[in-house]
């Protein structure tokens, strides 16, 4: 039995591949677009994998350092540790600050982690880190993250100090999408509450004498074993002046508070370019159907059934779709490693985009196929 | 193929026009008839009702013995009846230019369900006649003109029909080919045991058709001798 859409195919070939190479951008970029947003939710969980606490103790009424500003007393670690149920309890601050850039060049954006070096929680996961060592002695050391761009021993300043880089770390990430910088929570508190010579200045003169600096954002716990967080939550949220969050708790913060309006644009894109790659693809096929449309009067002239004809139509724009994806995926991998943030390629994303596809390359066909149907067999009659 | 009172109107009221008025006649096997008459008579309007395209207004169809229309279509899918009993051939070749000449002689047999074997043995028959036999893997496009139209009218007698309508097949060509093809279709009419109705608007061919059919005044009148035939 003569195939129609294998063979038209086949004498259009160099003209179906690049149209399917053109679609196939356009679906690698809803591959890239979904990636990214794997990519989010991949990097929000980073920072709390690494530090891996059962709870987060932060400013009352607020969601903690992930989503707002939170502010409390670093002591308060040594009051968590007599909660029953409480293992370890550590101070922990988050800061958004500007690298200064290697030799002169662009600065770069990282989120700084202070933590206490001789506590009981460290935040650098042991994986992640590379090369060189953890912070050792709790001033003038930085940890980076390979992303920065700084080697081992490069020096750097921030604040009113010079820094010395001890380890470098890979994929260590914001929930932002941020490099990680690892400081002692001492320079860290310096740094974020330490104001220059002329501020204090003007804060004399203002009548501002002094100002804490052993303020943190959060303090984090783990607990014993046999103890749930649930429980040691609740009792700690009985103090009613600080807010606390299970490990549940806070994921929940960072993928609905914080990276949900975010997902949702993403989606928003992803959901009008398949839109587009439909209308794309029906637009093709609609073209391709056009061009044929003095052979499709003739083959309704001769008898040919309309199921024949449509079944090529059908067919045609199936594999204008699955080449597309095909070519879609060797896009999106050949590209997604340039991206700045992120990009994770997950293969359920890859056949969900299939699914999609298909039947947006069903629905696409169906411009082609009503045209078929109003196909006049007399026109073929005539010049 | 017979026709009995067969009448076609256009419109209503102020509209309505009247195009063919009680055409009744019979083309036999191995008949070519031409059919001759100024533009805008209702050449093409009888050709698609001959070739079951177009319903008439009234009146009686038979294709050998098959009476196909009486005041309506008597069968759902008139498409089976032209991919059966009719064959068509067109101003241009009009062959699928996706399909090598063997795939456009056997789509019309393999669509009525023809084994592919079949298809193509008859397929391979029809171009050792019109001596293209070698031609059968090429596309259309590496034909020549000449070539291409007599893969069309093979492809006409693909699906052994009762009758093949050729829409002016000479239109496009210079006397001495049309000529060519005009002999062609009455040595086809004859060896093939079909008969052909043929549009043509150059006088010249009639003398080498059977009969002429001419539309004057929304009437169908004949006129030339009978030759070969016998009625299907």
């Amino acid at each position: 039995m003569i195939h129609l859409a294998k063979e038209d195919i086949k004498h259009t070939l160099g003209k179906f591949i690049v149209t399917a190479m053109g679609v196939g951008m356009l679906l690698g970029i809803v591959l890239i677009m979904m990636g990214v947003y794997r990519g989010m939710i991949f990097d929000a969980e980073v920072l709390l994998s690494d530090l891996d606490a059962d709870l987060w103790v932060v400013q009352e009424q607020t969601l903690g350092p992930f989503a707002e500003a939170s502010c409390i007393h670093e002591d308060l670690k040594n009051t968590l540790k007599s909660i029953p149920g409480i293992d370890k309890s550590e101070a922990i601050t988050f800061q958004s600050i500007q690298l200064p850039g290697k030799n002169g060049g662009k600065k770069v954006r990282v989120q700084a982690v202070g933590f206490d070096i001789y506590g009981d929680i460290n935040p650098i996961n042991p994986k992640r880190l590379i090369a060189g060592r953890n912070l050792e002695i709790d001033h003038y050391e930085i940890v980076v993250t390979d992303k920065t761009g700084y080697k081992l021993h490069d020096r750097l300043k921030l604040g009113r100090n010079e820094y010395t880089v001890v380890g470098i770390t890979h994929g260590s990430v914001s929930s932002g999408g941020d490099a990680l910088v690892y400081l002692s929570l001492k320079d860290a508190q310096q740094i974020q509450f330490s104001y220059s010579n002329k501020r204090i200045q003007t804060d004399k003169a203002r009548g501002i004498t002094s100002k804490e600096t052993h303020l943190v954002n959060a303090i984090i716990a783990t607990l014993r074993p046999g103890f749930i967080a649930d429980d040691v939550a609740n009792n700690i949220r009985k103090w009613q002046h600080k807010s606390v969050y299970t490990r549940a708790e806070q994921k929940n913060v960072l993928t609905r508070n914080v990276i949900e309006k975010a997902s949702k644009q993403i989606g928003m894109f992803t959901a009008i370019l398949v839109g587009v790659a439909t209308i794309i693809i029906a637009l093709i096929i609609y073209t391709m159907t056009l061009e044929k449309m003095k052979e499709i009067s003739i083959m309704k002239l001769m008898g040919l059934p309309n199921s024949m004809i449509t079944k090529m139509i059908v067919e045609e724009t199936l594999v204008l779709g699955i080449l597309a994806f095909i070519f879609g995926n060797i896009f999106s991998h050949l590209i997604y490693s340039k991206f700045p943030k992120r990009v994770l390629l997950e293969v359920p994303d890859a056949w969900m985009l299939f699914g999609v596809v298909v039947i947006a390359s069903i629905l696409a066909s169906f411009i082609g196929v009503k045209k078929v149907i109003s196909a006049d067999p007399t026109a073929a009659i005539g010049g | 193929m017979k026709v009995e009172g067969l009448n076609k109107h256009f419109g209503k009221d102020d509209a309505f026009v009247d195009v063919i008025e009680d055409a009744s006649f019979s083309i036999n096997k191995g008949e070519l008839v031409a059919l001759v008459a100024p533009s805008g008579a209702g050449k093409t309007t009888l050709l698609m009702m001959l070739g079951c395209v177009e319903a008439p207004s009234s009146g009686s169809i038979w294709i050998g013995d098959e009476k196909v229309y009486d005041n309506k279509w008597l069968t759902k899918e008139t498409r089976k009846i032209r991919r059966e009993k009719i064959g068509f051939i067109f101003q241009a070749h009009y062959l699928i230019p996706f399909l090598n000449i063997i795939d456009n002689l056997t789509l019309l047999p393999q669509a009525n369900g023809t084994p592919d074997k079949v298809s193509k043995a008859k397929a391979r028959e029809l171009l050792e006649y019109f001596d293209i036999a070698d031609k059968e893997t090429a596309m259309p496009s590496q034909l020549s003109g000449g070539q291409n139209q007599r893969v069309a009218i093979a492809r006409a007698l693909a699906n052994n029909p009762e009758i093949i309508l050729a829409d002016e097949p000479t239109a496009a060509l210079d006397t001495e080919r049309s000529v060519a093809v005009v002999k062609m279709l009455k040595k086809i009419a004859i060896e093939q045991d079909v008969a052909i109705v043929m549009v043509t608007h150059d006088e010249r061919m009639l003398e080498y058709c059977d009969r002429v059919m001419k539309i004057e005044h929304k009437k169908v009148l004949f006129s030339g001798a009978r030759a070969n035939t016998h009625l299907i």
